[in-house]
């Protein structure tokens, strides 16, 4: 499902060359689920914007869903992104002139699809927010707001889910919600997972971890499988 | 539709507030004044006609040519003959040397006369409005006929060989507007008597008029005959337009319709500079959106696509608004002014509605697109990554792309290149001089800050650390403040010049040839009165006997009726007022000991008889010849009412000569009988009654400066928009950080504090950044448009700093006021 080979990410400031990743490897098969765990300033969200193709690597290869996402130019990706890919971000990103429902019935609408509104009540049901659809975002609690960005990630049916520290913003009881639904979405709706987190307890409860400090893999626990290290490393 | 959907939900979530009400403003303010203007032109032109009682007229010293009645007959244009001449009228032993006009049955073919059978009324009740002249056998006279022959109506008078019962007072005719020869009582009879009375012979003082004017052929006939009519014309016929005719009201009503103009373009460039800050704040706000859009996977061409699409259904629905609320305000300001137009306003054309469009459209390609332009190119990476921000378009090309679309507004709109060019540079020199001056000021603020207290402090240090907000904050500013400076002042100016035209003592009657020795007895009979006079001049009436050494010429006095009179010929030591001498020198520039006495002459008379600086003329006083060398030529003021001379020389030189005397005074309407009193002891005096006419200017100017007041009103608001928007581009900064600072636990008096330092900073700034462009732009326009003397304005440089300092600083800290009023925490979550 998802194969990464050798990628490493510069960037260019003004004292020189800063790497941020450096010969990361990895390999996911459909369905299951990745943590990508390290401190602050790791280049964990780095690599989860390569992985889901908002970025490219400065070298080394994506490949998603069979595609190799590097060889493509952005509407290339994009339309990959379109078929492919769905996001929960740490600090929800709802629209706020939009109420629950519009927000997550607006990328249906953009696919244009005719049932979006129907689709969108249906996954608002599926995280219990049936009773909130009329609700602006500020008119939501934190925990709710990235109830609906879980509905509005999962109405789009992706097949793979990035999650970039999905409960980052939220106390650790409504957090832990979180992390239930979106496991029980993930195992419900057959989705890939990957997930960037500060959060040993969500990242246990991934099949696999991808432990990343100062932008290189480091020495994986013995529960991860399927990660290699890099030439480099 | 996704994209309307789009843009309805933005719209409700209330991030295109400002875009669409700049929209709607600039649509609106521009469609009102073109509505208004439209129809006001084709009003006026209405109004003119009856100026002239006609669309057009032939004036003529010889009899009209049966074949242009039979033209007119032909091409279904109507038209009717006019003649005037001065004539005695008698009954019994009384006479009067009257002003005689021999009506035919048709006359007026536009406008109404005005009659009553109550002399000296001014009750309109009793005044009837009709469009036919008197039948035959009857005559309508002047109501100071009456005691000057002591007659009544149904009396008759005699006009050589007939009688007339006299069965009508005439209040007005609509073609005496314009007319200040007028000398005798008004007695107006019907054109088949005039073959009857046998007055009119060969060689008699008659002038013929025809009057033409749309008839059953249209517009179009009318266009073919009079064009034919014109190829007609030789020396003794003169064509009058419509324009010429309304000559007395048509400074003033010009003057009204380019305040209008300007007016109207002021708001246009305030709406388009509030849509460019609301345009450029709504980009700010959408760069996250579209990041989240594309990580969906929705292509830039898509996101472009989406954004043009929303633009485009913004303009059409925002101008549709626009256009509606435009027609709305246009028929406020047309219920304002309605008094003075026809009763039947015509329909403006469709015109005003196109413009209307054109400029939302047109506003918005200038502002919002090059603003949301660079959306499509934001990295959806952004939805991860804060830092990760695409380059707008610069500030430089935008500001460029949105000059291009105010002076394409501007020149389209008004027409008027001093117009366009005089906004755009008072707009243009305010802009500079706030980003170079405004920049030094705040850099300037920031050093003496730091030395005063801690609101201070804060509140120049935030202003110098978001400079570049603050400069074009500043701007928005400075413009709205220098734009309302501008309309101010020269509305200021313009009423203060029409201030005498209002004022109730303006002279309304000029007393005119007043012998030396009648003279005492003149100004005995008007301060008798508790009457004051203008002052007394002297004249001396004088033919033109020679040019350059040469005789005038039979075809020269054809054509010009100078050539045939007595001139009017005065004699001055300083240049009146309101003269300007515009060629030649003034006697202070001339070696006045010469033998030759130079003369200066009304400019517009100069041209019509062909005479140019230098040459030599020979006038006639009384048989005694001297000559005069043409020195300057001057324009002059009609509009004060006090004696104006054609032709003036130095002291010393007509002194000697048999002179009269002349004057203007007001007379009030029941002192009306004067007149008669002055022309029954001295029946050489002529009077020229300009009472009527000046009644009508004052009305209309009236009412035109209420028009003034309502589009200033209109336009006051577009600046407060303009302000609102440059407010709100901070706003959400400035509450984050309010709220920060809350949180740490500043009291509701630092926080508001430096809100009230700040903004009311950059508006004392910005106001007197605009003082600058103010002047420059009032200075171009009041020498090239408003025809004004320049004058520097302090109070502009007083004013613009405090009202700007007081406006921005109110708004800024009403705005913001919230940081104070809720917690911390509920205006964090609502950023």
């Amino acid at each position: 499902m998802i194969e990464v080979s050798n990628i490493s990410k510069q960037v260019k400031t003004t004292e020189g060359t800063l790497t941020i990743l450096d010969g990361i490897n990895l390999s996911l098969s459909a369905g299951e689920s990745l943590a990508i765990v390290g401190p602050s300033g790791s280049g964990k969200s780095t690599l989860l914007g390569i992985l889901a193709g908002l970025d490219l690597p400065s070298s080394g290869s994506v490949s998603l869903n069979g595609q190799d996402i590097t060889a493509m130019d952005e509407e290339g990706r994009a339309a990959v992104r379109a078929k492919t890919v769905g996001f929960v971000f740490q600090s929800f990103h709802l629209l706020p002139g939009l109420t629950a429902l519009e927000n997550v019935a607006l990328p249906l609408e953009l696919q244009g699809d005719k049932e979006a509104l129907k689709t969108a009540a249906y996954y608002l049901q599926r995280v219990g927010l049936e009773h909130r659809t009329t609700h602006y975002p500020r008119q939501l609690s934190g925990g709710e707001q990235q109830r609906v960005a879980v509905a509005r990630a999962f109405a789009c049916r992706p097949v793979i889910l990035f999650a970039d520290e999905p409960t980052g913003n939220l106390d650790t009881g409504t957090g832990e919600k979180i992390n239930d639904l979106l496991f029980d979405l993930n195992k419900e709706e057959g989705t890939t997972l990957v997930l960037v987190t500060h959060e040993h307890n969500l990242a246990e409860r991934c099949g696999q971890r991808l432990v990343i400090a100062a932008g290189r893999q480091v020495a994986p626990s013995t529960d991860v499988t399927h990660v290699t290290r890099g030439s480099t490393a | 539709m996704q994209a309307l959907r789009m843009l309805l939900r933005t719209w409700r979530g209330g991030q295109l507030n400002l875009i669409i009400w700049s929209l709607v403003l600039a649509v609106a303010v521009v469609t009102s004044v073109s509505l208004l203007a439209e129809r006001i032109e084709r009003a006026l032109t209405a109004q003119s006609s009856s100026f002239l009682a006609a669309d057009l007229v032939v004036r003529s010293s010889k009899p009209i040519a049966p074949e242009w009645v039979a033209g007119a007959l032909q091409q279904q244009v109507e038209s009717a003959q006019v003649l005037t001449f001065a004539s005695m009228v008698y009954h019994q032993d009384d006479m009067h040397l009257a002003s005689i006009k021999a009506v035919e049955g048709s006359y007026p073919l536009r406008g109404l006369l005005r009659r009553t059978t109550t002399p000296f009324t001014t009750d309109t009740s009793l005044i009837e409005e009709i469009d036919y002249g008197p039948a035959q056998g009857e005559t309508w006279v002047d109501a100071r006929l009456l005691p000057l022959l002591n007659i009544e109506l149904g009396d008759e008078i005699e006009l050589g060989e007939i009688r007339l019962t006299v069965s009508q007072i005439v209040v007005e005719e609509p073609d005496s507007g314009g007319s200040y020869g007028a000398f005798g009582a008004r007695v107006l009879m019907n054109f088949s008597d005039i073959e009857a009375a046998g007055i009119i012979i060969p060689g008699s003082r008659v002038t013929y008029r025809f009057l033409m004017a749309e008839g059953a052929s249209g517009a179009d006939g009318f266009a073919r005959y009079s064009e034919w009519m014109e190829d007609q014309l030789d020396v003794h016929d003169r064509l009058i337009t419509p324009d010429e005719a309304q000559a007395s009201i048509a400074d003033t009503m010009d003057k009204g319709r380019r305040f209008l103009l300007l007016a109207g373009s002021i708001g246009v460039v305030l709406a388009g500079i509030a849509l460019a800050l609301a345009s450029h704040h709504f980009a700010a706000g959408q760069t996250r959106q579209v990041a989240l859009l594309k990580s969906w996977g929705i292509a830039a061409s898509r996101v472009r696509s989406l954004y043009l699409q929303q633009s485009l259904w913004l303009g059409v629905g925002g101008s549709a608004i626009g256009l509606l609320v435009g027609f709305a305000f246009s028929e406020i300001l047309i219920a304002v002014v309605r008094e003075w137009l026809p009763i039947s306003l015509p329909m403006a054309g469709i015109r005003p509605w196109i413009t209307g469009l054109a400029t939302g459209l047109l506003c918005l390609a200038g502002f919002t697109l090059p603003a949301i332009w660079h959306l499509p190119a934001q990295s959806p990476l952004a939805v991860l990554r804060d830092d990760v921000k695409v380059e707008p378009v610069s500030s430089m090309a935008r500001g460029f792309l949105g000059v291009i679309a105010v002076a394409a507004l501007l020149f389209w709109y008004s027409n008027n290149v001093y117009l366009s060019l005089a906004i755009l540079a008072g707009f243009g020199l305010t802009t500079l001089a706030t980003v170079v001056i405004g920049l030094l000021m705040l850099r300037v603020g920031k050093t003496y800050g730091e030395k005063l207290g801690s609101i201070w402090r804060l509140a120049s240090s935030n202003l110098w650390r978001r400079r570049s907000q603050s400069i074009i904050q500043m701007v928005g500013f400075s413009g709205a403040i220098a734009l309302l400076m501008i309309m101010s002042v020269v509305r200021t100016s313009l009423i203060d010049e029409w201030r005498w035209q209002l004022a109730d003592d303006a002279p309304n009657h000029f007393l005119l040839n007043v012998a030396p020795y009648e003279l005492e007895g003149v100004r005995d009979l008007v301060t008798a009165q508790n009457l004051e006079t203008a002052g007394w001049y002297s004249m001396v009436r004088g033919r033109l006997t020679q040019i350059n050494g040469e005789g005038i010429t039979e075809e020269q006095r054809d054509k010009h009726e100078s050539f045939r009179r007595e001139l009017n010929l005065s004699w001055t030591t300083a240049l009146p007022e309101g003269n300007k001498v515009t060629a030649g020198k003034w006697w202070d520039e001339l070696d006045l000991s010469g033998d030759i006495a130079p003369v200066s002459l009304e400019e517009e008379l100069a041209g019509e008889l062909g005479l140019e600086i230098g040459d030599l003329l020979n006038f006639s006083v009384g048989g005694l010849i001297f000559q005069a060398r043409v020195a300057s030529t001057r324009s002059l003021n009609w509009d004060n009412m006090t004696p104006n001379f054609y032709f003036l020389f130095p002291e010393g030189l007509l002194e000697n000569y048999p002179r009269t005397s002349m004057t203007s005074l007001y007379i009030p309407p029941q002192q009306k009988l004067l007149v008669n009193d002055l022309l029954r002891q001295y029946p050489t005096v002529q009077v020229i009654e300009l009472d009527k006419i000046i009644d009508r200017i004052r009305s209309i100017v009236s009412q035109v400066t209420s028009g003034l007041e309502v589009m200033t009103l209109l336009i006051l608001s577009c600046g407060v928009l303009v302000m609102f928007a440059a407010v709100s581009l901070s706003m959400s900064e400035r509450l984050q950080e309010s709220a920060i600072l809350r949180t740490l636990g500043s009291s509701r008096r630092l926080i508001l504090g430096i809100q009230w330092v700040e903004f009311s900073v950059l508006g004392v700034m910005a106001g007197l950044l605009a003082a600058i462009g103010a002047e420059a732009a009032v200075a171009l326009l009041q020498h090239y448009m408003f025809d004004l003397p320049f004058s520097w304005h302090p109070w502009l440089w007083l004013m613009g700093p405090l009202a700007g300092g007081l406006l921005v600083g109110v708004l800024g800290v009403g705005y913001s006021r919230k940081a104070v009023t809720q917690p911390p925490l509920l205006v964090l979550n609502s950023l």
